[in-house]
């Protein structure tokens, strides 16, 4: 069944990790999945909740009244966009004063939040709305052999009182769709660490070095590659690894994939067309058929 | 508009404050009948192991209203916003919650902000995102940019000024 989206596309994807965006662009659409571009988005507000947390709120609200104005749902493939358009809908679902206070806001821009739209993150669509059975069945390339550490971010999975897509303390739905791709994942104590990423605002060493600690355990459990599903976390853990493993004395050396790149090549899309070129961390170690 | 009106001590401000404070102060109420200094919260903090954060003692130090005290400290800015002492809670306590309170009222006294909080802030204002379209390095050293790479167009607010609008209404409005 085909299935239309707009896609929500935040800060950090569409400025800088072009590689998700990519691959997301070429490789579910394979799977009758639909992705309409819609001018207009802003910032989901969820970096400025330190500063003003009605700011986030009312960048989300707006972000969301944006899509429904459009009739349409919203794919939204960064854990941190997930996180905060998922908690103003939590949040302006149980407070109609809020509600109608941002409503009063988003008046400058002729938007009005319902509530009627509905949202997915990358993880959700694939394992929930497009089923592993389906993407087994359109694999390709398997990737027999490939032993996988998954990564799934801390917004993505907590916390579960506003509702998230996968599960807190456990959380498997990556490992399933990885599984269909036939690679092969194994658990491992760090799995829920958090990457460090919003310290780069403003503790960027410390954030390097949670960085760093993850990867290092990660290339000593003897993992072949690293999987995110998350600009924030695949800019740590990809683009800034070199420097993660100066800060834990360590020469770190873990191939580091967005899941839709991995996806990608498994449904037989071209390795140039994914955007593998931009992965910083060294990915051609892995040879894929 | 300027980032000054959302961040330091226009008149509005003072409005804020009350708000953020009344906010606080809910918070103490509700913590002063649950919490239990159990420290799960601390146990699991990703900035506990690397920075010192303690939440359990934040808590604490909030039940006794030393709120001040807080906001003055950097310790505040350390979280990593995991959420899992949020999700872990056995008395659904969020400390979290409480730290993202306590430096709104930093921002809103007119402490200093941390970091690139005010360039982001100052990037929301100007195009609606954090920051805008980046060139970035492959693994053999070439350049790209986005249109290149055949993306579409950046999406970002289409009138900037009526965005821009919408925005001073925050600095105005109650939080």
């Amino acid at each position: 069944m085909k299935k239309k989206y707009a896609l929500y596309p935040g800060c950090l994807m569409p400025t800088e990790q072009y590689a998700y965006e990519l691959s997301i662009r070429e490789s579910l659409p394979l799977l009758d999945i639909e992705l309409v571009d819609i001018d207009g988005f802003s910032c989901c507000g969820e970096p400025m909740k330190s500063v003003n947390r009605l700011l986030t709120l009312y960048l989300s609200a707006r972000n969301l009244a944006l899509a429904e104005k459009h009739k349409l749902d919203l794919f939204i493939p960064c854990a941190m966009c997930h996180l905060a358009l998922s908690e103003c809908r939590h949040i302006l679902g149980n407070n109609p004063e809020m509600k109608k206070r941002i409503n009063g806001m988003l008046a400058s821009e002729e938007l009005t939040y319902k509530g009627t739209g509905e949202i997915v993150h990358t993880v959700d669509l694939l394992h929930d709305l497009v089923g592993v059975e389906t993407i087994k069945q359109r694999v390709k390339k398997p990737m027999k052999g490939i032993k996988l550490a998954t990564h799934y971010g801390c917004h993505l999975i907590r916390p579960t009182e506003i509702g998230r897509p996968v599960d807190s303390e456990h959380p498997m739905k990556m490992e399933a769709i990885l599984e269909a791709l036939e690679a092969e994942t194994v658990d491992y104590p760090e799995k829920l660490d958090c990457c460090g990423g919003i310290l780069q605002i403003n503790l960027p060493e410390s954030a390097l070095t949670k960085t760093g600690q993850k990867l290092k355990a990660v290339q000593e459990h003897g993992f072949d590659g690293f999987v995110d599903v998350c600009p924030w976390c695949h800019k740590m853990f990809d683009s800034r690894q070199s420097k993660a493993g100066e800060t834990v004395a360590a020469k770190l050396d873990v191939p580091v994939f967005y899941l839709t790149q991995l996806l990608g090549l498994a449904l037989g899309v071209k390795k140039e067309k994914l955007g593998l070129e931009l992965n910083l961390s060294p990915v051609d170690k892995l040879e894929f058929g | 508009m300027s980032i000054v009106d959302l961040t330091s001590m226009g008149k509005s401000q003072t409005e804020l404050r009350k708000e953020i404070n009344g906010q606080l102060s809910k918070l103490q109420d509700e913590i002063s009948d649950y919490c239990f200094q159990c420290a799960k919260c601390t146990a699991g903090c990703e900035a506990h192991k690397l920075l010192e954060l303690e939440p359990h003692k934040m808590v604490a130090l909030l039940k006794r209203g030393l709120i001040d005290e807080m906001v003055n400290s950097d310790i505040i800015w350390t979280c990593m916003s995991c959420f899992k002492c949020r999700e872990r809670c056995p008395q659904r306590v969020a400390p979290v919650e409480i730290l993202f309170a306590l430096k709104n009222m930093a921002v809103v006294s007119g402490k200093q902000i941390p970091g690139k909080y005010t360039a982001m802030l100052q990037s929301i204002l100007s195009i609606g995102l954090i920051q805008d379209v980046q060139e970035v390095t492959t693994r053999d050293n070439k350049t790209m940019k986005r249109d290149e790479l055949g993306l579409p167009s950046l999406s970002k607010p289409c009138d900037p000024a009526k965005f821009q609008v919408g925005l001073t209404k925050i600095a105005v409005e109650k939080v």
